[in-house]
């Protein structure tokens, strides 16, 4: 058996240019670990993303990368992984990117279970336009486009995921690199649609590294992950962010297996047969 | 009211604050966000209209609500997000609602970058969604004009039951200079007599663009374009400089009109007869001045931040009579004095005009 490959092996030789701090480093330092621990091959994988700061992702990864449109990743990356199933397909993007623009793309990318891994750097702000609240924004926020407090609630992007019926749910911390490896790993290996909300403060316009590390800790070691309603109480429960994966089914067939079966169904037939059908 | 340093975001967002918007739905995207970062307070305090969207899709989709009720309202964006909002601007357009969006326009296709651009211009003149319509397309050339041309699309829009865009550019939106605002102006007393607003006492008004039978949606399509005929033939604007002794004619909108306007002076230096025609509208076109004008000068250079889209309507207008030369920057690059002086000179050359 090869060496284990390095993690920097991943890396292209394009420079992240990401404020330093951002929690966006810890992510991409993450997922290529991840990538090694599993010995993916660089040529088998592609990084799709939308618009926004994390967005900017592929670019950094010496791997297939795809710079898509705000808010359509899940599309995107849902026709890439049917273009080529041999592939690993891996979403990112950020809270306004998934959750707002986009969010309507979830439900689907859950119904279908198609085999993506799809992170989501949640930063509680939209960065890349400087500022201005996101959907997983507390209510209240006072910024640029909300001076007198934003009138939104947040979205609670777990409980989200667990009633679309997302086949694998996880939540992490860029300020837990460890932790946040371990459950990119499992993700990677999961055989289906998996969302992971990766909680990654931006330093510049919305600073929640102190926050973060005082309301997050770990899943109970009870929690058992195949219990979705155990999950939903869990993820129900804001005032402590919970880390770790909430929810994993394993047993479910994949978009591509259930696809392939359909497809046997539909009968063979040749361009002559179709020609002769018309002439009748 | 006291000229003032505005930036072109601010000016327009605060001109129409001025002008009596009544409700703003956006959605950041640079080069504009500024403008809903004003409106995001400004509004509040004003005690009138302001959310932050999810979406283009659905900023544009609560303008088409608040403007059936008859509010006076408005959306800014920039290309990207612009596209997204074509379905419902075409539904706007069907619909027969006045409504204003401004679109900061940036460099594409795609997502481009964050630079400025007039690649916008067919889109926003010819085909801003499906079907049969023209929307009003106003061109402001500093922050001044923008501010007023605010007002005037207010009044356009509502005049025509119509949707009037304007097309500014990343450099229009981000730069600051001198500007007066207007007086803050009362909101409209009363809603007009078309919109939803309850039914107690009179016949429901219905707002649709859906016609399924062919002959009722063809008469429509005949009625609106009776409208638009109308709108060309009323409301063509633009600026004209230096034309009556003119032998060459620079056409330039926006941004690149501006500078045009630096190239005519300096040509005018070194003795060569140019003139200028800046488009206010770009739809409607000022196609009838311009072929007049065919009939004196004896070439055009068109000047334009994209690959040449204006072009073909100055080329339509001039109808072969006489040599249209193009200077085009794309990707967010600004057209030179010096560049677009030293294609003119070339073109006074070429047909024996250089002094």
């Amino acid at each position: 058996m090869p060496d284990e490959p390095r993690a920097s092996d991943y890396k292209s030789d394009v420079k992240p240019i990401w404020c330093p701090g951002c929690g966006d480093y810890a992510v991409l330092a993450a997922l290529m670990r991840a990538f090694a621990h599993l010995r993916l091959a660089k040529e088998n994988i592609t990084v799709a993303s939308g618009i926004g700061c994390s967005s900017r992702f592929p670019t950094f990864l010496d791997t297939y990368g795809i710079h898509g449109i705000h808010g359509r990743v899940l599309p995107l990356a849902t026709g890439i992984k049917l273009g080529r199933p041999e592939t690993t397909v891996i979403a990112v993007g950020g809270d306004g990117d998934g959750f707002s623009i986009g969010g309507g793309h979830i439900p689907h990318a859950a119904r279908r279970n198609v085999d993506l891994t799809y992170i989501v750097m949640d930063n509680n702000i939209y960065g890349m336009t400087k500022g201005q609240p996101s959907p997983t924004s507390p209510e209240g926020i006072v910024n640029k486009a909300a001076p007198y407090g934003a009138q939104e609630g947040p979205l609670n992007p777990i409980l989200l995921a667990l009633s679309y019926d997302v086949s694998f749910v996880a939540r992490c911390y860029s300020g837990k690199i460890k932790e946040l490896t371990d459950v990119l790993i499992e993700a990677l290996k999961h055989p289906g649609f998996s969302l992971i909300q990766v909680l990654s403060p931006c330093v510049t316009y919305y600073n929640t590294y102190d926050h973060y590390r005082e309301i997050t800790q770990p899943l109970p070691s009870s929690h058992d992950p195949t219990d979705r309603l155990a999950a939903i109480a869990l993820a129900l429960q804001t005032e402590t962010q919970y880390l770790g994966i909430f929810y994993r089914d394993s047993s479910r067939p994949s978009y591509g297996e259930r696809f392939d079966a359909v497809r046997a169904k539909a009968p063979q037939t040749t361009l002559a047969a179709i020609f002769e059908g018309l002439k009748r | 009211m006291a000229k003032q340093l505005l930036k072109g975001n601010v000016a327009f967002a605060e001109a129409a604050v001025r002008f009596g918007l009544q409700a703003y739905f956006g959605y950041p995207i640079t080069p504009q966000s500024e403008a809903l970062e004003h409106l995001s307070g400004r509004m509040l305090r004003e005690a009138r209209v302001f959310l932050q969207a999810e979406s283009e899709v659905a900023a544009i989709n609560m303008v088409y609500g608040a403007a059936c009720c008859g509010v006076r309202v408005m959306t800014s964006t920039s290309g990207p997000g612009f596209s997204l909002m074509a379905e419902g601007l075409s539904y706007i357009a069907g619909s027969e609602i006045p409504v204003v969006v401004v679109n900061m326009m940036r460099g594409g296709p795609g997502l481009g970058n964050i630079q400025p651009s007039q690649a916008d211009y067919f889109f926003m003149t010819k085909s801003a969604g499906h079907g049969d319509f023209h929307p009003i397309v106003l061109a402001p050339a500093s922050v001044q004009e923008i501010i007023d041309m605010m007002g005037l699309a207010f009044e356009l829009a509502e005049k025509y039951r119509t949707l009037v865009l304007i097309a500014g550019d990343g450099s229009l939106g981000q730069m600051m200079e001198s500007a007066e605002l207007p007086p803050m102006q009362p909101l409209p007393a009363l809603r007009p007599n078309w919109a939803v607003t309850g039914a107690d006492g009179r016949e429901p008004n219905v707002i649709t663009s859906l016609y399924l039978v062919a002959e009722h949606l063809e008469e429509v399509n005949l009625r609106l374009q009776a409208k638009l005929a109308d709108i060309r033939q009323h409301e063509v604007r633009f600026v004209e400089a230096q034309t009556a002794d003119a032998e060459l004619l620079l056409v330039a909108y926006g941004t690149s009109g501006r500078i045009c306007t630096s190239v005519m002076r300096q040509a005018r230096q070194k003795g060569i007869k140019v003139g200028l025609l800046r488009p206010q509208t770009l739809w409607p076109f000022p196609a009838q001045r311009i072929g007049e004008l065919c009939e004196q000068v004896r070439g055009i250079l068109v000047v334009e931040m994209s690959a040449g889209q204006m072009l073909e309507d100055v080329d339509h207008a001039a109808g072969g009579r006489v040599p249209i030369r193009f200077h085009g920057r794309m990707g967010g690059m600004i057209p030179m004095v010096d560049d677009v002086l030293a294609d003119l000179q070339a073109l006074a050359t070429s047909l024996g005009l250089a002094p």
